[in-house]
């Protein structure tokens, strides 16, 4: 078979595109993101930012995008606390599965599909501002596909103390889908909310999961962000976030990365104020076959901002862990305070790490650092445990868990935190079996 | 404040203390690469016919490839038809027999080097080699070596003296396909030094090799080839400079170490080529592939560099960890200041059981420097309990320079171990004024701390050059301070 | 010998310092008191030179020399020595080769020979152990990893090494134990001569047990508001800083 071009892999998937966009401006913008595919590289192995991500395969697969809402009626609404939870099928938002409460004034939180109709004047500002700026196929694709996904705008000064529950629910189909969900997030100064996502496909589903988001926090703006990426075993998961954030602004994320064959997350962050802060931490858990991949782009172009990325792996199986973490600091962003560090754990033989942070430092006074280890437990600490009693395999676990609690702690809505453990400890057992 | 800037710059500017150059009558070809320079300098080495094949395969080879982008460097490119690809000192093609018949201004040259190169005046038992501009020019402590059954001599005498050895060994370790300035050197190389040490031999003293570029419009590419036998142990020095000129000149050279059994190989470099003025005009392109193979269990490699000088550096000293147990080293101190830059690092391969690797990189930035670390550590799969330990410190003087850290790590075996930290920091105002208070001068502070700064890395160079290091990252962080 | 007359210094564009005046002759010991913030450790600093103090008034004469003129370490070679509230720690410098630097900068300045490294070595073991440093520390980088006691020992020995004209203690007896204390002391009472000045900058009456001053000093609100014997530290540690305070407002 002859390689994939951008020209035929890309424009197949965009010729399947159905009516056109609910706006003009849409339309404008979808098709100047069809005209970027034709000339952004395939991304390869010689692409630095590719370079150990083996996403060939991918090109090689048929996938069918999802162009219009399927009907949810036979599944079953995902358990939640949340008076605010709404629910996509396949990257469309599906009513009948969602329950959204009355929300107080000055928050709009519905689907983007929805907010199209209704001509909403931050959606037209926004939408795309940073992403396409990015010169990234997935992106480009994604936006020349766009339909349906996530809109929250809360107002100056409004705090949204209860959490808001996404599902990403991809079910099973003939084909393989492409399912492409399109979030933007705009939090106006001194705006506070709390965003919890999870990605989930029944078992053995096959499709390919290509989501963007963009958050902009403005002034002093504060978001809490947990990701929880459970896709099913054959899908590929791509998720692109684009923060942008303020003055003293303050973003925490949480990724959580437990399912996919091959899963990856990119987050780029920049500033548009100084002394802002953004906290970045992930868990990956990646066993046989799978890959669990993070890079991070995190741009210091303010001064006096802070930011910590954190992320750790527990690899098993053939497992394979990829991260790439860069912290860039321009002349003027001095006093910019930034750490990095990447710790990873190896359980089993065939398990695979390859990771790069980097450092790239324009600026003098500044605190920045990165540390990376990669190892498996220290047989010192299993006898420990087994010298007070403990067996082996329950040993290792304790290990593993405590290593990933460090993470976990982090999460601060205790039923999320609850959920989490639970859903680690699952993977921990299968290990042992 | 203000007074602060100053000083600070002031240190930055700090002259280059080797510029000078020497009259020496030479012999040059002029510039321009093509099958018949090749054809030329072979000829001028009286080469035999293998040596001959192996330039212009390597040459036919350099011809299809591409110079690498992807350092974080910036340069105008380089056009490889105005270099000249040889120069000689006169009287340089039958080789001198003795110092006696070495052109006197040569000896004067190295003296103003402050190398020790008349036998009388070598304090410390170092034998030197000299490389001047393309050719080696003399040799000391050859029959100490001699009876202790050590090779140490240029590698053109070598081609005719060692013809199996070189055979065996040239390009095994850096063969001629590895990069684009590799094939390069291979193709064109007019000297460099060949270093032989027999099974259970400990090389009786250090041995060292000064490089320095005279002629104007000359490229050097030397070729250094270190073999230890089993059981046999070698340190080795070189030291680099060259006059100041105006339009940038190339250095191209190309190191190969094999360490079998049991041996260590300990390779210091003091490379202090001309940097270029502070506007960026002139300097050395020090184009460099280092690699050293640790063929046996427990042979150890380590590497030491202090990089203080050209305009552009690229060079990665590395170690293929073979054999278990196997050890490699890589200190590094990399100062840039004015418009330098440089992108410097190491690779270390584990391949055997329970190698090991560490890497220390001291990365110091000045005035419109940029100091990249560029590194990787791969453990491959067969690496049982392997281990690295890798420290990057970055120190930033002022506001218009740049450090950066570039490392890859792939592991492919549980067992192994790696850790990898980076920092990255500027001299801060309090330790400066607590020098001062303790009646310190500021620029002999700065030059304390830096030095404190690097002082893991001066740890590891021999005694005599851990002194020279020192005074040499003074002078280049010294100014007049008022 | 230390002249402050009007003394006023802004701090990041805020005034710290508000018109102090200051005289200190040959021989005498002076102790400065004051609540938290009052600008006790501002003063040392504008008196070794450090940056970020702009002296916006006044003027501070040394042996008749205008000390805000000199660098640091020229108003070190000229004999003034700060012993740091917080002292710094320098990773990679060992201290034996600090001290040695810097005893060998001010003696040049004094116009005395330097000292070689064997003379140089029994005279920082004496010294050490006088105030009972222990070698190990010596071997050690400068501060690093030090704790606090033994910082503020180092610190100490620093003086003893270079015998300044004018040591200036900032807070140096806080956080040690009564032994360290007293080895402070006795490292602060042997340097005592008619010909060295002294300044302790001090929260507690604690240290005067052991150091007699001829002057106490409290210092408020970037002023001396109340000058005494040492009768006057008594009395301030029975009734607070809060009473002269109030007296002074009154
Ligand atoms: N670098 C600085 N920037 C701003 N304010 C400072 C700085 N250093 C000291 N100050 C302020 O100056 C005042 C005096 O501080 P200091 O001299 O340290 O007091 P003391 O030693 O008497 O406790 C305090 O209010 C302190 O907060
Ligand atoms: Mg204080």
């Amino acid at each position: 078979m002859s390689t994939p071009t951008t020209t035929n892999w890309a424009q197949a998937l965009v010729q399947q595109r159905s009516s056109p966009a609910p706006a003009a401006w849409l339309d404008n913008l979808r098709q100047q993101a069809e005209s970027r595919l034709d000339r952004l590289p395939l991304p390869r192995r010689k692409l630095e930012a590719w370079r150990y991500s083996r996403i060939d395969a991918l090109f090689k697969e048929k996938f069918t995008p999802v162009v219009q809402a399927p009907d949810g009626a036979s599944l079953q609404r995902p358990e939640s606390n949340s008076p605010h939870v709404l629910v996509f099928v396949n990257g469309w938002f599906s009513p009948s599965l969602s329950s959204l409460e009355q929300l107080p004034d000055g928050i709009t939180l519905k689907s983007l599909a929805q907010t199209l109709n209704d001509e909403d004047e931050q959606l037209r500002q926004h939408l795309g501002s940073i992403a396409d700026k990015d010169e990234n196929l997935f992106t480009a694709l994604n936006t020349a596909l766009i339909n349906d996904g996530l809109f929250l705008h809360i107002a100056t000064g409004i705090h949204l103390d209860e959490p808001i529950e996404v599902f990403y629910l991809n079910t099973a189909s003939e084909e393989a889908l492409l399912v492409q969900p399109r979030n933007l997030l705009v939090l106006e100064e001194q705006a506070e909310a709390t965003l919890v996502e999870h990605f989930l496909g029944g078992k053995g589903n096959d499709y390919f999961h290509n989501n963007i988001t963009e958050i902009l926090l403005l002034g002093k703006a504060k978001l809490n962000h947990y990701r929880i990426q459970d896709e099913s075993s054959n899908a590929w998961h791509l998720s692109n976030i684009f923060l942008r954030q303020g003055e003293q602004s303050h973003y925490h994320g949480i990724t959580l990365s437990f399912g996919g064959k091959w899963a990856r997350t990119d987050y780029r962050t920049s500033f548009s104020g100084a002394e802002a802060d953004c906290n970045l931490r992930g868990l990956y858990v990646a066993g046989d076959d799978q890959l669990g991949d993070f890079h991070l782009d995190i741009h210091h172009n303010w001064p006096a901002c802070n930011s910590r990325e954190q992320f750790k792996g527990l690899l098993y199986g053939k497992g394979r862990a990829v991260f790439d973490g860069r912290i860039l600091v321009d002349r003027i962003a001095q006093l910019t305070d930034a750490q990095l560090t990447n710790d990873n754990l190896m359980l089993t033989r065939n398990a695979e790490v390859d990771t790069k942070p980097q450092l790239e430092i324009y600026a003098d006074d500044v605190k920045c650092s990165h540390g990376t280890t990669v190892g498996q437990l220290d047989p010192q600490h299993i006898f420990y445990l087994r010298s007070r009693g403990i067996e082996e395999t329950m040993a290792t676990h304790m290990l593993c868990q405590g290593f990933a609690q460090e993470i976990i702690d982090h999460i601060h809505l205790d039923s999320l935190r609850e959920q989490t453990l639970q859903r680690l400890q699952h993977t921990l057992k299968k290990l042992q079996e | 404040m203000s007074a602060k800037q100053e000083t600070v710059e002031d240190l930055v500017k700090a002259g280059y203390e080797y510029g000078f150059v020497s009259e020496v009558k030479s012999d040059t070809l002029p510039p321009g690469l093509n099958e018949d320079t090749i054809r030329f300098i072979s000829g001028k080495k009286n080469e035999p016919g293998w040596m001959l094949d192996y330039r212009l395969k390597a040459f036919e080879y350099w011809k299809q490839m591409k110079e690498p982008d992807w350092a974080h460097l910036r340069y105008d490119p380089i056009d490889f038809q105005d270099i000249s690809y040889f120069s000689a000192p006169k009287k340089a093609g039958e080789g001198p027999q003795s110092l006696d018949e070495v052109d006197p201004e040569l000896l004067a040259t190295y003296e103003k080097l402050g190398i020790p190169l008349e036998e009388q005046k070598a304090l410390a038992g170092v034998a030197v080699d000299a490389v001047f501009d393309s050719v080696s020019v003399a040799t000391t402590f050859r029959k100490q070596l001699a009876d202790a059954g050590v090779i140490f001599c240029s590698i053109s005498e070598a081609v005719h003296d060692y013809p199996e050895l070189i055979q065996k060994y040239l390009g095994s370790v850096v063969p001629h396909t590895d990069n684009f300035f590799a094939a390069l050197n291979a193709a064109v190389f007019s000297d460099g030094t060949f270093v032989y040490i027999p099974e259970g031999v400990r090389c009786p003293m250090e041995l060292s090799t000064y490089f320095r570029i005279n002629e104007a419009k000359t490229g050097q590419f030397e070729r250094t080839l270190i073999v230890a036998e089993k059981d046999s142990q070698v340190s080795y020095l070189e030291g680099c400079t060259a006059p100041m000129r105006d339009e940038n000149q190339l250095h191209a050279a190309v190191v190969e170490l094999i360490a079998m059994e049991d041996a260590k190989i300990k390779y210091s470099t003091v490379q202090n080529w001309y940097p270029g003025d502070e506007n960026g005009v002139g300097g050395i392109y020090n184009f460099v592939t280092k690699r050293g193979d640790c063929r046996g269990d427990r042979a150890h490699i380590s590497w030491t560099q202090v990089e203080t000088g050209s305009a552009i550096t690229w060079k990665y000293p590395s170690c293929i960890l073979q054999g278990d147990d196997a050890v490699g080293e890589f200190y590094s101190v990399a100062v840039t200041r004015g418009y330098q830059q440089a992108d410097t690092g190491t690779k270390m391969y584990h391949i055997g059981k329970n190698t090991r690797s560490t890497i220390v990189s001291k990365g110091i930035s000045a005035a419109h420097g940029q100091n990249a670390y560029r590194g990787l550590v791969r453990m491959g799969t067969k690496a049982e309990n392997a281990r690295n330990h890798t420290q990057c410190d970055s120190l930033l003087i002022g506001d218009q320079c740049g450090a950066h850290t570039f490392p890859y790590i792939e592991v492919r075996n549980p067992t192994a171990k790696v850790e990898h930290e980076a920092t990255t920091s500027k001299i801060s105002e309090d330790q400066l004024f607590y020098c001062r208070q303790r009646g310190l001068k500021e620029e002999d502070a700065v030059s304390m701390i830096v030095n404190g700064f690097c002082k893991e890395v001066f740890n590891e160079l021999p005694m005599e050059f851990a002194v020279e290091a020192r005074k040499l990252l003074n002078v280049t962080l010294e100014g007049a301070v008022g | 010998m230390l002249s402050i007359k009007n003394l006023h210094v802004n701090v990041d564009g805020k005034e710290i310092l508000k018109g102090l005046n200051l005289e200190i002759g040959k021989g005498e010991v002076h102790a400065i008191m004051g609540p938290n913030g009052s600008g006790k450790s501002t003063l040392s600093y504008v008196l070794s030179g450090r940056d970020g103090y702009e002296v916006t008034q006044g003027e501070v004469i040394f042996e008749g020399r205008n000390l805000l003129e000199m660098a640091p370490e020229e108003r070190a070679w000229a004999g003034i020595f700060l012993a740091m509230q917080y002292p710094v720690e320098l990773p990679g410098i060992n201290n034996m080769s600090f001290l040695r630097e810097s005893l060998n900068a001010i003696r040049k300045a004094r116009g005395e020979e330097e000292l070689d490294a064997v003379a140089f070595m029994k005279l920082i073991r004496e010294k050490a152990a006088s105030v009972k440093l222990d070698d190990k520390l010596l071997k050690r980088s400068v501060n690093a990893g030090f704790s606090g006691g033994e910082k503020k020992r180092n610190e100490i020995l620093q003086m003893a090494l270079l015998e300044p004209r004018l040591a200036i203690l900032d807070e140096t007896d806080s956080g040690l134990d009564i032994d360290a204390l007293r080895i402070v002391s006795e490292g602060v009472n042997l340097l005592r001569n008619p010909e060295h000045a002294i300044i302790m900058i001090t929260h507690y009456q604690r240290l005067l047990d052991y150091i007699q001053p001829d002057f106490v000093h409290v210092l408020a609100d970037g002023r001396i508001i109340r000058s005494g014997g040492k009768d006057l530290a008594l009395e301030l540690e029975d009734k607070g800083y809060g009473w002269v305070l109030e007296e002074n407002a009154a």
